[in-house]
C-alpha cells in the first residue's frame, strides 16, 4: 500500500506539474527584447507627436494625469486615471475640473513628479507651438499666453503640497477628459527645454523609458527603474510589461517588414500590412501570427454644400446611393469595413443603420428628379495610395451619374491646405479623411460638420455644412460629459446629418498587427485610440 | 568619279550598319504600337486609358472572372483569352486594361521625350551659338549660369521644379498650364537638359568659329545673324542630329525616374515611368505591372541609343569632334539622372 | 596656381549662392505651400498658426528668411519643418549610406569599364567587342529604377538569396554592409559601366592611332606593353573629366536606388524632404552636393593638368 501511495503520489505531483506549467495563468516567457519595425519615423516628443505611431510608441513610457484603459475594443474607450487619483471632478457648470495627483511619483531620472508640472507641461505645449495646443485654449488664460509666451496660464492652479490641480476652462467642454487623457498633456520635468526633444527624449513616467534615438534610422526601450520602485504599484491600471528591452528599427517598405517577420527576422511590424499581400497573410496567419485591428476613422468623400449642384439634398442623396462599398473593398484590398455614416464603430454614440444602400437606379432617378443645371464638376483626390485610387472610382462613378467630371489629384503635403481654402477654385467635392483624436463624437462632428468650424483656411468643415439647428445641437452636445443620454443624442445626431448627406461616406481602413510566431498574439492588446500596447507583447 | 554630298555618303554608311536599321525598325516597330493606341482601345478592348472596371466581370473561355477579386487582386494576363479585352491583364484595383494604358503611356513618354529634347535642342544651340559667336561677356554670361545649373544634382532640380509645378501648374504672362498637363514635365525636361548639350555645342563653335569660311563669310559682309545661322549652324547639324538622338534616350529615362518618383506625369495622365510606380506598390503579387512597363522603355531606349551610335558612326567614324563632344557630354542618365 | 584657387574659389562661392537662392525661390513660388499649415497639423487654430509663423519666422520678408536660412545652414542650427530635426545631424547619418552606395558602386563600374574597354580596343570590332558593345547599351538604356525593383523582387523578395533591402553600417557587419549593398551596387553600376566602358574603348582606339604609340611599336614593346603602359594611361585622362562631372549626376542617382533599396542615406532623405516640402534640408544638401561637386570638378582640373602640361590651368580644357 505504501508504495502505491507514493506512486500516486509521484503521479498526482507530476501532473499537478505538467498542469502548471502548461496551462498557466501568465503562461508565457517573462523578460527578452522584442524587435520591432516601422515604416515611418515618429515625433518622439510627447508634446509634439500627432499621429497614431507616435502615440503608440510613447503609450507606455509617458503618461498624462489620466490615459486609456489598457484594453482591446469599446473597453480600450474608457478614460482611467494614470498619474492622477480618479478621474477628474468636474463642477462650476462643467467649467472646473479638479484631480489630485498620486503620492511618491518619479521621473526615470529620479526627479519627484510634481503638481506644478501639469502646469508647466501645458505651457510647455504652447511655447513650442504645438499641434495639439488648440486642444487646450480653452483653459483661461491659454490663449493669452499662446500670444505672450510668459506670465504662466492664470487657469491652472497646482499645488505641489497637497497634489491638488484646478483648471478652469472658459466655457463648458465635454471632451475634456478626453484631452488630458492625451500624450500631449503627457507629464514632463520642470526645466524641460522648450524645444522638439525627439532625439533626446524627456524622463518617463511610465513602465518602459526612451533608451536611445537614432534619427531615422530606430529607437530602443528599456525598462524605467522607477516604474518598479514604485511607480508601478502607485498606478494600477498601466501593467509593467513583460519584455525588458525593446528595438525598433524603421523599414520604408512595408513588403520588406512581411518578409523580416516571415523570416523571423523582426518580432513585430507596426505598419498595415500591404495591400497586396494582406490577402496571402491573412489567409496564412490569421489567428496564429495575423490580427486584424479597427481604428476609429471615417473616410468619405465630402460634397460642397454651399454651390451647385451639390446644394441641392437630392443630389447628394443619389450621390450617396451611387457610391459601391463592394467596389471600394477591392480598391483597399479588403482593408476597408464599409459604412455609410458619419461616427465610426468603435466610437461611443455609435448605432449602425445605412439610409442608402447601394442602388444605382435610384440614384439616378433622384438624379433626374433634382435635374441639376450645372453638371460640370472637379473632385478633388490625394495622390497617395490606395485613396488616389478611391478618388479616381469616385469619379468613374459621378461621371456614370451625368456629371462631367475633371479629376485633380494633389501632392499629400498640400491636400488638405488646398481644400481647405476656401478661396481655392472649383471646389466641388472630393476625397478626405478624419481619423479620432479621442473616442468622443464631437471630434467628428464638431470639425466636419459644425458651421461654426468654416474657416476660410484650415478648414476642416470641407463639406461648408451649416444648418443652425444641427449647430446648436453639436455645441450642446459638446459641453455635457459623454453619458449614455449623450451617446443616444449623437446617434441621432449622425441619423440627422446623413439624412442631409453632406457627405458620402464609405468607411474606415483597417489596421493589423501581425507578429512571428514567437510572439503570444492573443496577449497582444490593440487599444483603438493609442494603437498596440507594448506591456502586451511576451514571448511564448 | 562623280562627287557626293557628305549627306549621301552618310546615309550609305548608315544603310550598310545592320545593327543600327535593326534598331530602327524595332523603334518603328513600337511607334506603330503606341499610335495604334485608339484603334485598339475602341475595336478590340472596347474600353478607354482611364475607364475603372472595378466589379466588372469578363468571361474566359467560358469561365467568368472577376476584373478585381475581393481582396484587390487585378486579373492577370488574359491574351487573347476574352477576345483581347484584358490582353496583359488589369493594372490593379480600378481595372483598367493594361494593354490600353501601355499604349496610350507610350504615346505621353514618347512625346515627353521627343518634345523635351526638341526644346533643350533649340536653346542649346541658341545659346551656344551665342556664346561661341560672341565670347566675351555673353559667353562669360551665359557660362555662368549653364555652370550653375551644371553644378545642381539634376535630378534634384528636376523633382524640385515637378513638385512645384505639378501642385499649381505654371503662370508666366499670358502662358497658363495646368498642374496636370503633360507640357509641365516637357518644359521642365527640356530646361534641365539644356546645359548638358549648350557646353558641347558651345565648343564647337568655338573652334568652328576659326575656320577660313567664317572668315570669308564676314569679309564679304555677312552680319553676326547670317554668320551664326547661315554658316555655322550647318557646320553643327550631324552634331546636333546625333546629340538629338542621344537627348531622347536621356530624356525618356528622366521622365521615367520623375514619374516613377510621383513628380513627373500627374494621374490621371499615364506615362510608361508612372506605371512603373504605380506597378511597384503590386510588386509581389502582379509583378508584370512592373516588368512590362519598364521592358518597353528599356527596348526603346536601346534601339534610339543604338540608331543613335550609328548615325555617329554614319555621319563621321573618325570625327574627333564628335567624340570628344560625345564625351564631353555627360551622358544618357549618367548626369541627368 | 595661386590665382588659380583664388578664381575658383570666388567661383564656388557665387556657384553656391545662386544654387541656394534657386531653391529658395522655387519652394516659395509653390502655390498653397504653406509650412505653418503643414506643422500646424489639422486641428489648426489661428492662434497656433500665429505662434508657428513667428516661431519659424514665416511672416519675415523673403530677402530676410533667406538671409535666416542660409545664416543656419553656415552655424549647423537649421532644424526642418517636418519633425523639427537637426538637418546637420541627419545629413551627417545619411552619409556612410550614400558614399558606401556611391564609392562601392563607382570602384565596381571603373574596374570593369577599364577591363571592358580594354578587352574591346584590342580587338576592334571582333565578337568580344561587338557582344560588350550590346551588353554596354543595353546597360546605359535601363531605367536603373526599374532594374533594382525588378531585382529585389526576384531575387530578394521570391528567391530570398538578397536581403530585402535596409542598409547595415560597415562599422557593424562588414559582412552585412556588403551583402545588403550588393543589388544596390550592381543595380547603379550597370548603367556607368556601358556608359564609361564605351568612352574609354573609343578613347583607347583614338590613342592607338597616335605617334607615340608607333614610336613605341617601333622600339619593340609588344602591342600588350603598349597597351597597359601608354595607351590606358592616356585614355584615363578623360575618364577622370566624365568621373568629375558625373559627381553631381551619382547624388542624383542615388535617390531611386536608395528609395528602391531603403537606405538610409542623403538621396532618401532629400527625396522625403522634397516631398513633404521642408525647406531646410533641401536647401543645406543641395549646398552640400553643390559644393562637391565644384570640389571634384576643382581637384578634376588640377589633375588633368598634372597629366598633361600642355594643358594650362585656368583655361578651360573644355
Amino acid at each position: 500500500m505504501r508504495k502505491l501511495q507514493a506512486v500516486l503520489a509521484v503521479a498526482v505531483l507530476t501532473m499537478v506539474a505538467i498542469g502548471l506549467s502548461s496551462c498557466g495563468g501568465s503562461g508565457g516567457k517573462e523578460g527578452g527584447t522584442l524587435t520591432g519595425s516601422y515604416a515611418s519615423f515618429p515625433e518622439l516628443d510627447p508634446a509634439l507627436s500627432y499621429s497614431q505611431e507616435g502615440w503608440m510608441a510613447m503609450y507606455d513610457t509617458y503618461l498624462p494625469l489620466l490615459t486609456y484603459k489598457h484594453a482591446d475594443g469599446e473597453e480600450g474607450a474608457e478614460v482611467v486615471p494614470a498619474l492622477a487619483e480618479s478621474l477628474p471632478e468636474v463642477s462650476n457648470g462643467g467649467k472646473t475640473y479638479t484631480l489630485t495627483l498620486r503620492k511618491g511619483l518619479k521621473y526615470s531620472d529620479g526627479t519627484p513628479v510634481k503638481a506644478s508640472d501639469f502646469a508647466g507641461t501645458v505651457e510647455r505645449l504652447f511655447k513650442i507651438n504645438s499641434p495639439g495646443s488648440p486642444f487646450y485654449e480653452g483653459i483661461v488664460g491659454a490663449e493669452r499666453f499662446a500670444k505672450t509666451k510668459s506670465g504662466g496660464i492664470s487657469g491652472i492652479k497646482t499645488d505641489d503640497a497637497t497634489g491638488k490641480i484646478e483648471i478652469e476652462l472658459t466655457q463648458p467642454r465635454g471632451t475634456f477628459t478626453n484631452e488630458l487623457a492625451m500624450l500631449f498633456v503627457a507629464l514632463v520635468p520642470p526645466g524641460t527645454p522648450a524645444k522638439s526633444l525627439a532625439n533626446d527624449p524627456p524622463p518617463a513616467t511610465g513602465p518602459y523609458e526612451i533608451a536611445g534615438v537614432e534619427p531615422g534610422k530606430g529607437w530602443s526601450y528599456v525598462r524605467n527603474p522607477q516604474w518598479a520602485k514604485g511607480n508601478g504599484d502607485a498606478i494600477p491600471e498601466v501593467p509593467s510589461g513583460h519584455v525588458d528591452k525593446i528595438a525598433i528599427k524603421l523599414v520604408r517598405n512595408s513588403a520588406t517588414q512581411v518578409n523580416e517577420i516571415e523570416r523571423n527576422q523582426t518580432d513585430w511590424m507596426q505598419t498595415l500590412v500591404p495591400a497586396d499581400q494582406y490577402a496571402k497573410v491573412k489567409g496564412k496567419y490569421e489567428g496564429t501570427q495575423f490580427r486584424v485591428e479597427h481604428p476609429i476613422s471615417t473616410y468619405f468623400f465630402w460634397m460642397n454644400t454651399q454651390k451647385a449642384p451639390f446644394d441641392d439634398v437630392k443630389v447628394r442623396q443619389a450621390v450617396n446611393y451611387a457610391v459601391d462599398s463592394e467596389a471600394l473593398e477591392r480598391i483597399y484590398a479588403g482593408q476597408l469595413t464599409a459604412s455609410h455614416q458619419i461616427l465610426p464603430e468603435g466610437m461611443p454614440g455609435h448605432k449602425t443603420f445605412d439610409l442608402y444602400p447601394h442602388d444605382m437606379a435610384k440614384a439616378k432617378k433622384l438624379f433626374a428628379e433634382a435635374d441639376p443645371s450645372d453638371r460640370k464638376i472637379t473632385v478633388w483626390t490625394i495622390n497617395e495610395s490606395p485613396n488616389d485610387k478611391a478618388g479616381a472610382y469616385y469619379a468613374g462613378v459621378l461621371g456614370e451619374l451625368g456629371f462631367g467630371v475633371k479629376l485633380k489629384t494633389i501632392n499629400a503635403d498640400n491636400y488638405f491646405g488646398i481644400i481647405g481654402n476656401l478661396s481655392t477654385p472649383d471646389l466641388d467635392t472630393g476625397w478626405a479623411d478624419w481619423l479620432q483624436d479621442y473616442p468622443h463624437p464631437n471630434d467628428f462632428f464638431q470639425p466636419l460638420l459644425d458651421g461654426e468650424s468654416i474657416a476660410p483656411t484650415y478648414n476642416t468643415n470641407t463639406a461648408q455644412m451649416d444648418d443652425p439647428k444641427l449647430n446648436a445641437k453639436i455645441a450642446r452636445l459638446g459641453s455635457e460629459e459623454l453619458g449614455s443620454k449623450q451617446e443616444d443624442g449623437y446617434a441621432q445626431l449622425d441619423r440627422e446629418f446623413m439624412e442631409q448627406a453632406p457627405l458620402a461616406p464609405y468607411g474606415s481602413i483597417v489596421t493589423s498587427t501581425f507578429v512571428n510566431d514567437e510572439i503570444d498574439l492573443e496577449k497582444v492588446i490593440y487599444n483603438p485610440t493609442m494603437g498596440q500596447d507594448l506591456t502586451s507583447f511576451q514571448f511564448k | 568619279m562623280e562627287g557626293r554630298s557628305p549627306w549621301y555618303l552618310a546615309y550609305r554608311r548608315l544603310r550598310r550598319n545592320r545593327l543600327a536599321l535593326a534598331a530602327a525598325g524595332l523603334f518603328a516597330a513600337i511607334l506603330v504600337f503606341v499610335l495604334a493606341a485608339p484603334l485598339w482601345a475602341h475595336q478590340v478592348a472596347h474600353t478607354t486609358p482611364n475607364a475603372n472596371h472595378t466589379l466588372e466581370k469578363v468571361e474566359v473561355d467560358g469561365e467568368v472572372r472577376e476584373v478585381v477579386d475581393r481582396e484587390g487582386k487585378p486579373v492577370g494576363p488574359l491574351w487573347l483569352g476574352a477576345g483581347g479585352r484584358f490582353f496583359l491583364g488589369a493594372d490593379g484595383t480600378l481595372g483598367r486594361d493594361e494593354m490600353v494604358r501601355l499604349m496610350y503611356g507610350g504615346r505621353i513618354s514618347l512625346l515627353i521625350g521627343f518634345g523635351a529634347t526638341l526644346l533643350a535642342t533649340l536653346l542649346a544651340t541658341v545659346l551656344g551659338l551665342l556664346a561661341g559667336y560672341y565670347r566675351g561677356w555673353t559667353d562669360a554670361t551665359i557660362s555662368r549660369a549653364l555652370d550653375v545649373l551644371w553644378s545642381f544634382p539634376v535630378t534634384l532640380l528636376a523633382i524640385a521644379l515637378g513638385l512645384a509645378l505639378a501642385v499649381g501648374g505654371l503662370r508666366i504672362g499670358p502662358l497658363h498650364l495646368s498642374g496636370g498637363s503633360i507640357w509641365i514635365p516637357v518644359l521642365i525636361i527640356g530646361f534641365v537638359y539644356t546645359p548638358y548639350m549648350a557646353r558641347p555645342i558651345r565648343g564647337q563653335v568655338l573652334s568652328l568659329r576659326e575656320q577660313e569660311f567664317v572668315e570669308a563669310a564676314v569679309a564679304q559682309g555677312a552680319g553676326p545673324l547670317r554668320v551664326m545661322f547661315g554658316e555655322l549652324l550647318p557646320n553643327l547639324a550631324s552634331t546636333l542630329i546625333v546629340f538629338f538622338a542621344l537627348g531622347v534616350a536621356n530624356n525618356m529615362l528622366l521622365e521615367a525616374t520623375l514619374s516613377f518618383l510621383g513628380v513627373g506625369v500627374q494621374p490621371p495622365n499615364a506615362s510608361w515611368g508612372s506605371m512603373i510606380g504605380s506597378g511597384f506598390e503590386l510588386i509581389t503579387s502582379a509583378p508584370l505591372l512592373t516588368v512590362i512597363p519598364g521592358a518597353m522603355i528599356l527596348l526603346t531606349v536601346l534601339s534610339v541609343n543604338v540608331f543613335g551610335e550609328g548615325l555617329r558612326d554614319a555621319l563621321d567614324p573618325k570625327s574627333k569632334v564628335l567624340l570628344e563632344a560625345h564625351a564631353g557630354t555627360p551622358e544618357p542618365q549618367g548626369t541627368a539622372v | 596656381m595661386g590665382r588659380f584657387i583664388a578664381r575658383r574659389a570666388a567661383g564656388t562661392v557665387l556657384v553656391l549662392f545662386a544654387v541656394s537662392l534657386i531653391v529658395f525661390l522655387i519652394f516659395n513660388v509653390i502655390p498653397d505651400s504653406n509650412p505653418a499649415q503643414n506643422m500646424a497639423g489639422r486641428n489648426a487654430s489661428p492662434t497656433l498658426v500665429a505662434g508657428i509663423e513667428e516661431e519659424w519666422g514665416l511672416n519675415d520678408s523673403l530677402p530676410q528668411q533667406y538671409a535666416t536660412m542660409m545664416r543656419k545652414v553656415f552655424s549647423g542650427d537649421l532644424i526642418s519643418y517636418e519633425g523639427r530635426e537637426d538637418v546637420d545631424e541627419r545629413i551627417v547619418e545619411g552619409i556612410p549610406a550614400t558614399f558606401s552606395l556611391c564609392i562601392g558602386a563607382a570602384v565596381i563600374w571603373m574596374s570593369f569599364a577599364i577591363l571592358f574597354g580594354y578587352l574591346s580596343a584590342r580587338r576592334p570590332g571582333g565578337r568580344l567587342d561587338r557582344l560588350l558593345t550590346v551588353v554596354s547599351v543595353t546597360g546605359i538604356s535601363v531605367p536603373e529604377f526599374w532594374l533594382g525593383a525588378v531585382l529585389l523582387n526576384y531575387l530578394a523578395y521570391r528567391l530570398g538569396v538578397f536581403p530585402s533591402g535596409g542598409y547595415v553600417p560597415l562599422t557593424e557587419d562588414p559582412l552585412e554592409w556588403a551583402y545588403h549593398l550588393l543589388l544596390p551596387w550592381t543595380t547603379l553600376s550597370i548603367l556607368y559601366i556601358g556608359l564609361y566602358s564605351r568612352v574609354l574603348r573609343s578613347n583607347m582606339l583614338d590613342a592607338l592611332g597616335e605617334d607615340y604609340v608607333r614610336t613605341a611599336r617601333a622600339k619593340g614593346l609588344s602591342a600588350r606593353q603598349v597597351m597597359t603602359r601608354h595607351v590606358l594611361r592616356n585614355s584615363l585622362a578623360p575618364i577622370v573629366t566624365l568621373f568629375g562631372l558625373d559627381f553631381g549626376a551619382l547624388l542624383g542617382g542615388a535617390i531611386a536606388i536608395e528609395y528602391v533599396f531603403d537606405l538610409n542615406g542623403i538621396g532618401l532623405y532629400t527625396f522625403e524632404s522634397l516631398i513633404n516640402q521642408d525647406l531646410p534640408p533641401v536647401i543645406a544638401v543641395v549646398l552640400f552636393g553643390a559644393f562637391f561637386i565644384v570640389l571634384f570638378n576643382a581637384l578634376v582640373d588640377v589633375f588633368y593638368a598634372f597629366l598633361d602640361p600642355r594643358v594650362k590651368l585656368g583655361r578651360s580644357a573644355r
